[in-house]
């Protein structure tokens, strides 16, 4: 068993504590509290720095001192407060980055709701217990023989083959059945490489549809993509050591991930709404009647600043689109807008849960959005590195880790 | 024998106090324990449940973190049902169940709106400071028969 | 549940002042010697006691007999050795650090119903000083 120490405020009385060690248990996990007396609580805070009126979070602070200083043992951490609460959020933030300068265990966090159930917790879960769980197999940097990888996600599957550390077919298309649509894109890009499907030594899976791949497939690994697009991200990049922010704007939801040495050690995933996805950009791009594909280099072409949009919500951002373009505004401007609004949400809702990392690998579909690559390099003050290939980063995750398992 | 509200609601001392005195203390001890017992629910550890949540509403408005209204919603029933509460300011100890600032304030306030009488006691520092607590906590409750 | 067993439980918390001379064990032989319906658990501050709610009640008037002003109680909402609240399971929660400072503050109110026995008065509140302006500007002339 993982254990994955749990520092937090109001679970209990949100009714998602058992929704918390429900998903821990299903990936191999087990949460656990670092003992702490009545006593260590006033020292820790005034060790810790910050005075939190609220008791609870003083008690946080207390256990994340036990575990800093090594007196209490855990693989993994678990950062979790009630959403929209201030004082919270800026405890959890900061025990967050406590815990990541005094310890080497990988953290999360997570605002919650009394909605949230432990099907939106897995994914973050089976990652803190992969990191833990699979060191050796994450320090992996080659491919070796002949491996596929396939990529299960909201919007698109994408399936590629490796042979030898290199790239020898890959294909992707939209998303529908999940099996049919894996084993369309796996039959082109082996007809690409030129073999069959009983050539592969080892297939991996991940995303949404990870499981039910794994079984059709026989797969040697089923993985989250938090964990295998960081080892593709870095692998497709060649920044295999060192550190590395990895931005991954999806189209259900965005992740960003800070890694060591490919390793993550802090990611955060979700978004409020559609609003700050790939989603919204799709949406954008329907109602300007052209392809999503288009929809990045019209963009590069206009100023943001001409089409005030907030896609806060992606209903109020369509709301403002349909607004600008009534008032004639350009295409171009407003196509602008919309990367711009994705990029800032981005920034304002995923980037501020991690300490950013030079530098930034900007992955996934929406990476070929040049229009959006661009609005992220500007709201960061930093332009982000864009593998070739950025789009099948969980695919050649996948390929890259499952070789791992061949003899 | 009158229904006493206490503050901090999990407190020993005060649950001990108000009971030597011939009164009901009206705890969260109690009120989690209807929910602890409840086989149909199995929400644990405390079986505080999303309807639950939902129901701190009352007390509440949505854009008010969900911890604070299941909370609320746990203690709230009790507020409306007492004749009279004591309220000790300042202790030092407060977790678990009164881990959050911002219940405990709108616990008091609630207390307040309600117009029931409310003893404020000070957290005692000493033995001559108990002597105050108790000797008030005495008069208090003998003025409520 | 039958009709002759009661319908509702109770878990009682006993504690021990630090100032009283009464152990846990003593606290639970006396809990058993009372020969009636009850389960009693020692800990490391005092007991847990668990029965229906007037056999708990009568139990605690027996044992607080063993020293009126220095052992108290509450309720508790979890059966004993309930698995949800056990710290084997998950480590300390956090009423544990509850407990564990209104332990500390017994003695004080011990001593204070000690003293309310032997006829004491409280002693009225000390007033909490404001410096005059002038004192406070003379000790700054001073020092600065």
């Amino acid at each position: 068993m993982i254990k994955i120490a749990q520092l937090s405020c109001g679970t209990e009385y949100s009714s998602v504590q058992s929704e918390i060690e429900k998903a821990a248990f299903s990936v191999g996990g087990k949460m656990v509290y670092p003992d702490v007396g009545a006593d260590d609580i006033d020292a820790a805070v005034k060790e810790f720095g910050f005075n939190p009126r609220s008791p609870q979070l003083k008690l946080m602070i207390a256990r994340a001192v036990q575990l800093a200083k090594g007196v209490y043992d855990a693989d993994a951490v678990f950062i979790a407060t009630c959403f929209r609460c201030a004082e919270a959020a800026l405890v959890r933030n900061e025990l967050r980055r406590y815990i990541q300068e005094h310890t080497k265990l990988p953290v999360v966090t997570y605002s919650f709701t009394e909605r949230m159930k432990s099907a939106q917790l897995l994914t973050r879960m089976e990652a803190l217990v992969t990191i833990v769980s699979r060191k050796e197999l994450l320090a992996r940097e080659r491919q070796t023989g002949l491996t596929a990888g396939l990529d299960s996600g909201s919007s698109t599957t994408k399936a590629l083959v490796m042979k030898d550390n290199k790239i020898i077919g890959k294909a992707w298309m939209p998303s529908y059945d999940v099996v049919e649509s894996a084993t369309t894109v796996l039959n082109q890009a082996l007809e690409q490489a030129g073999y069959k499907l009983k050539d592969l030594e080892a297939i991996g899976t991940t995303g949404y549809g990870r499981f039910t791949l794994g079984r059709h497939f026989d797969a040697k690994l089923v993985q989250e993509e938090l964990t295998v697009n960081s080892k593709g991200a870095v692998w497709l990049a060649d920044r295999q050591k060192g550190e590395a922010t990895i931005l991954d704007i999806g189209g259900m939801d965005n992740k960003a991930i800070t890694v060591r040495d490919g390793v993550p050690d802090n990611f955060t995933m979700g978004g409020v709404c559609a609003g700050a996805s790939g989603r919204f950009l799709e949406m954008t791009a329907n109602r300007l009647k052209i392809d999503v594909t288009e929809l990045g280099k019209l963009a590069e072409k206009g100023d943001w600043r001409n089409a005030k949009m907030n896609s806060y919500c992606s209903i109020f951002g369509i709301q403002d689109l349909v607004t600008s373009l009534g008032e004639g505004k350009a295409f171009e401007d407003v196509a602008a807008a919309a990367c711009h609004s994705v990029a800032e949400q981005v920034y304002e809702q995923q980037l501020q849960e991690i300490d950013i990392r030079r530098p930034i690998i900007q992955v996934g579909g929406t990476s070929l959005i040049s229009g959006l690559v661009k609005e992220v390099g500007s709201v960061l003050g930093e332009m982000p590195i864009v593998p070739p290939d950025s789009q099948y980063i969980g695919a050649v995750g996948g390929a890259l880790l499952s070789s791992g398992f061949l003899m | 024998m009158k229904k006493i509200f206490i503050d901090p609601p999990n407190s020993m001392i005060l649950f001990d106090i108000v009971e030597r005195l011939g009164h009901e203390p009206l705890s969260t001890m109690a009120a989690l324990q209807e929910r602890v017992d409840n086989l149909e629910i199995d929400m644990p550890p405390m079986n505080v449940t999303l309807d639950d949540v939902i129901s701190g509403l009352k007390y509440a408005g949505i854009e008010v973190p969900s911890g604070i209204r299941g909370r609320l919603a746990t203690w709230g029933p009790h507020i409306d049902e007492a004749d009279a509460a004591i309220v000790m300011a300042e202790a030092p100890y407060s977790f678990g169940c009164v881990g959050c600032e911002r219940s405990n304030e709108m616990v008091k306030y609630l207390l307040r709106r309600r117009g029931i009488p409310v003893l404020w006691v000070e957290y005692p520092g000493d033995k001559e400071a108990a002597m105050r607590m108790l000797e008030k906590t005495k008069e208090f409750l003998g003025g409520l028969e | 549940m039958s009709e002759n067993k009661p319908r509702m439980r109770e878990t009682r918390l006993v504690m021990i002042s630090p100032a009283s001379n009464v152990t846990p064990d003593l606290l639970v032989r006396t809990a058993h010697a009372l020969g009636r319906e009850l389960s009693a658990k020692e800990t490391c501050y005092g007991c847990l006691l668990e029965g229906d709610p007037a056999t708990v009640a009568e139990a605690r008037d027996e044992l607080r007999k063993l020293d009126p002003h220095g052992i108290y109680s509450k309720r508790r909402a979890y059966p004993a050795g309930d698995p949800r609240r056990c710290r084997a399971q998950h480590g300390t929660r956090p009423g544990y650090a509850q407990l564990e400072s209104e332990w500390k503050l017994l003695a004080n109110l011990q001593n204070a119903m000690d003293a309310i026995d032997l006829g004491e008065k409280a002693p009225p509140e000390p007033q909490k000083k404001i410096l005059p302006v002038r004192e406070f500007k003379e000790i700054y002339e001073v020092n600065l």
